[in-house]
């Protein structure tokens, strides 16, 4: 059967444990507790070793079985777990709540060992058998919730189950007799359960008789494969003595049972607890979903890789090595699969070791042995919120080899993303979280709420440096974070406000803005085309908001209200001239303003100094780590600078004069100080070749390659 | 997904197509031409898949290995010579242990076997193979199905009714079958030429080699994109809705999570998403922009020039080891990431999750995942110091809470040493000493192990005896109180063999006694 399927039989297990009298009958496996005294030597009498009751072996086997399926299945595979003496006490139910091994040894302590005393007539594992049949017909949360979403074929829920009965049966006569009750039971049950909506009829049973007997005892019951008792239950005996050999007995049914595999971690180092200087290499086994060895089973090498057959000759595991982690570094590994493990041997040391090693948040890459001597990794263990998963990881050659790099694709060679920019925004936009069932108002899902806030953030988000003059500029920020908002607070939108008059005051001062010249001919645009194309760029930013509420209505207005107007551009022909003259006063006086405005030790640094702290501000923002080197390594401030200054035409403005002096002195351009002579933009290279001889021609010839 | 063309160089390949009034062709002629409309098909929309030739006969032999040089290909097709009959048992053999040679196990292959139907005599024979099916020693069986994932396409250089005058269509049919129903049998319909090898050629490359073209999202940021190799339909449950499941063609983006809280998940099939320039007039980025449009128009043209929502997404993730969580369908999530080979070219990748609402267990059910600005307070800390995940399970595993296993007598034996060991350093180790004793003392009385309980009351009241003269004397209170207490419980007093009962020190005049009150 395949435990992958929804509801197979390993979807309910019902565990029956006889708690008749004669299960108080010892093991005969003695135990000796008092190992001490050994060492105390003179005059103490040791304790008398102690002996585990046939119940106490198939209570703690049981919850043996129960910690691994627990540990590798947390949900969606249940126990009912259920006791019989002269009638059964049901411990727990099919509920996931239930499923713990906690609740199960509360209610066992409760119910304690088999009284000696009970009349021995009246009690029995029937009652227990029975009970077991009723339960499977019981639908669990998951069959409910199955049949709900398939309202119209929720016929096709199966309904399937496994009973494994622990007991000390008298004789195989005995045995028939119990197969035959629980076959008679499932026919009455499904029978009841055609005619209910609270129960489902049975589909399959496995039945799985395991008769304990006592150490040294003759085994009055013998062992039996599967049988098929009838279309519906099969019916299967294992005859084991008590203690080691049951346990073992039930470690492998667990495995058959849910599909589990063996994994040996061989040479962990650890240290001696004698003596801490010295370590040892110690294996470690644990069980897992059968599907983590996928790929040694399907290539037919699962010997190959080092698998030992052991004890039982029924159970082999799949020995991988131990790589010593060598960094503690983040980093996405190929994986294929991820199973969650259960150690075999959980209290002992080197497993407890290991798990603790490993719940710290280490993760240990595990090597498959080859006899060639190369070293694969296909394993790697690792814990996610307190549960251990051994991870598949890919070995073999890879597909996707050798592809393009993106930099040769679309968008390849642009420079200048804003990569720091799209960084903080995904930042912004990650995922946490939220408790089951939340919807806001109008019914969206965590994750659709989330994508939501994905597409308000997006409504206007230039994707490079050069098309956005707003996300440039640090007097933006507090508006651009508030407006994308789905609601504003009076505060933010007062915030917002401030933002917006800030950028006033700067416009009055005359403040420089980080206008991209990228692509635009001649001269870079002036100043208050700067302005003009800032505005609208935080308009059309805030706009794409306006419908959001009221408040970011009121964002808009307060722009609207505060920018300054562009100019109707028939207008401004007209006007043309004119306002060149009156911008040259108004500039001359905003400069006197400036001056004044900006603090002293702004002053001090002068115009240049501004001008370069804002390249290296816009140069540490290009940092597209996949872009190839930007051709043209010029801040874009500068580039203006290319062309030859402009013969004036009239008065020259300020800008103008600021501009050239800036070209004058700037200490990187100096070498371009000769295209200042060119004709027609045409700069004549190599100009001293004529004043200079050969030799430096020829030094310089070097030079510069 | 790697492609083996599997090719029939069989003598009868060499037939004749009956032809009037033009040149006359050979079948393997016709194959030939079928498979160069393949080759170049994927040269130039398929040009990352890898694809290998084998010719086979009684014999087979591997002519190219597996390359992504469609010339290769094609030079050696055209130089294919011609043997004797057809085995295609042993063919298969070879297609098998070349694939998992280069690709081992796990990786999906198409096959695309071309022959002319004529599927050999006797033994070798595909009839004789079939026949002997049932009567396999395990190390000679069949080699379907193959131990990887496989398509089997089948390109007949017959027509059906050929095929059905003899038993090769229901042998090829049974083939199909063997390799689990997954592949196609295509024929030639109408007479044999080079237009009805085009026309089936075709249907080959719309089934299996067509690209797979999606949007991707997030939010209004969009690029249009190639998936390579195209993901194909995962059949999730095969009990209850056994309906294959697509990706679909617009990839949303859900939002981000760090590379150390995602933690290496397991994926189903790892995919690269290239992007790809559609030609559509649209204004993609809004009115600041159009202006830089109008000044350069060639921008536009350039590919390579005009920014990508793919390259400014992978350059983020990459620099901020950061994936974005993308949903490909209803209840169907992937992840997007930066990958960078052995050569430091860089990538953006996605891995598609296993279908369903919560993938991964350590982020719980996707649809439960919201923006962290809906949070009262920022998950992450203001410094990112913190993280919401992973998500803790409702239960502790065994290996993380200290349970009592006492299968072995060797961990009945270390719990009792505990219990003694901190018993002679008592009063100091009262709060060790109780907590130890009282895990034992729920083991036992869940495991029904009265006999156990008496044995250890026993053990303490002959270390209170063998106390030495220097021992602090709550020592020796705690011990007999110790003792008693155990001894009530293995009697199943309901009053004092309560699981949940905790033993607690004896409160004594004593100075060590009154810390056990906090247990």
């Amino acid at each position: 059967m395949d435990v992958s399927m929804m509801f197979s039989v390993s979807h309910k297990t019902a565990f029956v444990v006889d708690h008749c009298p004669y299960m108080a009958e010892s093991s005969r496996q003695m135990v000796e507790c008092d190992m001490l005294t050994k060492s105390r030597g003179q005059g103490v009498i040791p304790l008398a070793p102690v002996s585990k009751s046939l119940w106490t072996c198939a209570v703690e086997c049981s919850m043996e079985y129960c910690r691994i399926l627990y540990d590798v299945y947390p949900t969606r595979k249940l126990v009912h777990y259920i006791v019989s003496d002269s009638e059964f006490h049901s411990l727990n139910s099919w509920r996931q709540e239930d499923q713990s091994t906690q609740e199960l040894m509360a209610a066992l302590a409760s119910v304690g060992p088999p009284n000696p005393r009970e009349d021995p007539e009246c009690c029995s594992v029937l009652h227990g058998l029975v009970a077991a049949v009723e339960s499977l017909c019981a639908i669990t949360q998951y069959q409910h919730e199955a049949r709900r979403t398939l309202m119209d074929v929720a016929d096709r829920v199966a309904n399937r189950g496994r009973i494994i009965c622990l007991t000390n049966a008298k004789s195989d006569t005995h045995v028939r007799m119990l197969e035959d009750c629980v076959s008679e039971t499932i026919q009455e049950q499904n029978k009841l359960a055609a005619g209910s909506d609270r129960l489902m009829p049975i589909q399959r049973c496995e039945l799985v008789l395991v008769h304990i007997y006592p150490q040294g005892d003759d085994t009055l019951v013998s062992d039996r494969s599967r049988k098929e008792l009838s279309s519906v239950l099969s019916s299967e005996v294992h005859s084991v003595r008590a203690g080691r050999h049951l346990a073992s007995k039930l470690n492998i049914l667990v495995q058959q049972h849910f599909d589990l595999a063996s994994t040996t971690i061989t040479n962990i180092p650890m240290k001696e607890e004698q003596h801490a200087n010295t370590s040892a290499n110690y294996d470690v086994e644990l069980l897992h979903h059968r599907d983590a060895h996928l790929e040694f089973i399907k290539s037919g090498d699962l010997h190959m890789a080092g698998s030992t057959s052991r004890d039982s000759g029924l159970k082999e595991t799949v020995t991988l090595k131990w790589c010593t982690p060598r960094t503690n570094n983040v980093e996405l590994h190929y994986c294929t699969g991820a199973y969650r493990i259960s150690p075999v041997d959980v209290n002992s040391r080197p497993s407890s070791c290991l798990t603790n090693f490993l719940l710290n948040g280490r993760s240990v890459l595990l090597e498959q042995p080859r006899k060639s001597g190369s070293k694969v990794i296909s394993h790697m263990l690792s814990s996610h919120g307190g549960e251990i998963f051994l991870h598949v990881l890919n070995s073999t050659r890879s597909t996707l080899e050798d592809p393009p790099s993106i930099s040769e694709g679309c968008g390849g060679r642009v420079t200048d993303y804003r990569i720091t920019d799209f960084g903080e925004f995904m930042r912004e936009n990650r995922l946490t979280p939220f408790s089951e069932g939340v919807l806001d108002a109008s019914g969206r899902t965590s994750s659709e709420r989330a994508k939501a806030q994905l597409e308000r953030h997006t409504r206007y988000w230039p994707m490079i440096i050069s098309q956005t003059t707003i996300f440039n500029m640090q007097a933006v920020v507090p508006l651009a974070n508030l407006i994308v908002k789905e609601s504003l607070s009076e505060e933010d939108v007062l915030t917002c406000q401030k933002t917006v008059f800030n950028l006033v005051d700067m416009e009055r001062k005359n403040d420089p803005l980080p206008i991209s010249t990228v692509g635009s001919r001649g001269k870079g645009p002036k100043r208050d085309e700067q302005y003009r194309i800032m505005w609208n760029e935080l308009e059309t930013l805030v706009k794409a908001h306006v419908g959001s509420s009221e408040r970011h209505q009121r964002v808009l207005e307060c722009i609207s209200a505060c920018r300054s107007k562009p100019p109707e551009e028939e207008e401004r022909k007209k006007r043309g001239r004119k306002r060149e003259d009156k911008e040259d006063k108004a500039e001359k006086n905003g400069k006197d303003a400036d001056e004044k405005a900006w603090p002293d030790s702004e002053r001090l640094k002068g115009p240049q100094e501004r001008e370069k702290e804002e390249q290296t501000e816009s140069e540490m923002i290009k940092d597209s780590p996949d872009s190839p080197e930007p051709l043209n390594k010029k801040p874009r401030l500068m580039s203006e600078e290319i062309q030859p200054p402009q013969k004036s035409k009239g008065p020259v403005s300020l800008l103008t004069m600021w501009t050239n002096r800036i070209t004058a002195t700037s200490r990187k351009h100096e070498v371009f100080a000769g295209r200042l002579n060119s004709v027609n933009n045409k700069a004549e290279l190599y100009q001293h070749l004529k004043e200079d001889n050969g030799m430096d021609l020829h030094e310089n010839g070097k030079a510069t390659r | 997904m790697p492609t083996v063309v599997l090719m029939d160089s069989s003598l009868s390949m060499t037939r004749p197509v009956s032809q009037e009034g033009s040149e006359e062709f050979q079948r393997k002629n016709l194959a030939v031409h079928g498979l160069t409309m393949l080759f170049e098909h994927m040269a130039t929309n398929y040009k990352l898949e890898f694809t290998s030739l084998v010719a086979f006969s009684s014999l087979w032999e591997l002519m190219v290995p597996f390359t992504r040089d469609y010339n290769t290909l094609q030079e050696a097709l055209s130089n294919l010579e011609d043997y004797d009959k057809t085995c295609l048992e042993s063919a298969l053999h070879g297609v098998s242990n070349i694939v998992q040679q280069e690709w081992g196990s796990t990786c999906p292959c198409q096959v695309v076997l071309v022959t002319d139907g004529a599927l050999g005599i006797g033994r070798g024979s595909l009839r004789h193979s079939l026949h002997t099916l049932k009567q396999r020693v395990e190390d000679k069986k069949f080699p379907l199905p193959f131990p990887f994932p496989a398509k089997m396409f089948i390109m007949c250089i017959a027509n059906v009714e050929e095929l059905q005058s003899t038993d090769a269509m229901d042998n090829l049919e049974q083939l199909i079958g063997l390799n689990g129903g997954e592949g196609q049998i295509f024929t030639m319909e109408g007479p044999l030429c080079l237009k009805s090898v085009q026309s089936m050629f075709g249907k080959l490359i719309d089934q299996a080699y067509t690209p797979f073209y999606a949007v991707l999202h997030c939010g209004n940021l969009a690029s249009d994109v190639q998936v390579f190799p195209r993901p194909e339909p995962v059949l999730v449950d095969e009990e209850v809705d056994p309906i294959p499941k697509a990706v679909q063609t617009d990839l949303e983006i859900v939002g981000f999570i760090e590379i150390a809280d995602i933690s290496s998940p397991p994926v189903l099939s790892r995919h690269l998403v290239l992007p790809i320039a559609v030609n559509k007039e649209v204004d993609e980025v809004g009115a600041g922009t159009t202006e830089d449009a109008e000044e350069e128009p060639s921008a536009n043209q350039m590919a390579g020039k005009s920014p990508n929502f793919c390259v400014l997404l992978h350059g983020s993730l990459k620099v901020e080891g950061m994936v974005a969580l993308v949903q490909l369908g209803p209840e169907w999530y992937g992840m997007l990431y930066s990958q960078a080979d052995s050569k430091k070219k860089s990538n953006l990748m996605m891995s598609l999750f296993e279908p369903g609402p919560e993938p991964l267990p350590w982020l719980g059910k996707i649809s439960q995942l919201g923006p962290i600005s809906d949070a009262a307070e920022n998950p992450y800390g203001e410094d990112d110091s913190k993280s919401p995940f992973p998500l803790q399970p409702k239960n502790k595993r065994s290996y993380a809470q200290n349970v009592t296993v006492w299968i072995k007598a060797n961990g009945l034996q270390t719990d009792v040493q505990k219990i003694l060991r901190n018993a002679r350093k008592l009063p100091e180790k009262t709060q060790t000493f109780y907590k130890e004793l009282n895990r034992l003392r729920k083991a036992a009385l869940a495991f029904g192990f009265w006999e156990l309980l008496k044995g250890v009351a026993e053990l303490l009241e002959r270390e209170c005896t063998l106390l030495p003269d220097s021992a602090h004397p709550d020592a020796a209170f705690q011990l007999s109180h110790a003792a008693q207490q155990l001894k009530l419980a293995s009697t199943g007093d309901s009053q004092y063999s309560a699981f949940n009962h905790n033993i607690t020190p004896l409160h004594t005049d004593f100075s060590g006694g009154g810390a056990g009150d906090r247990m």
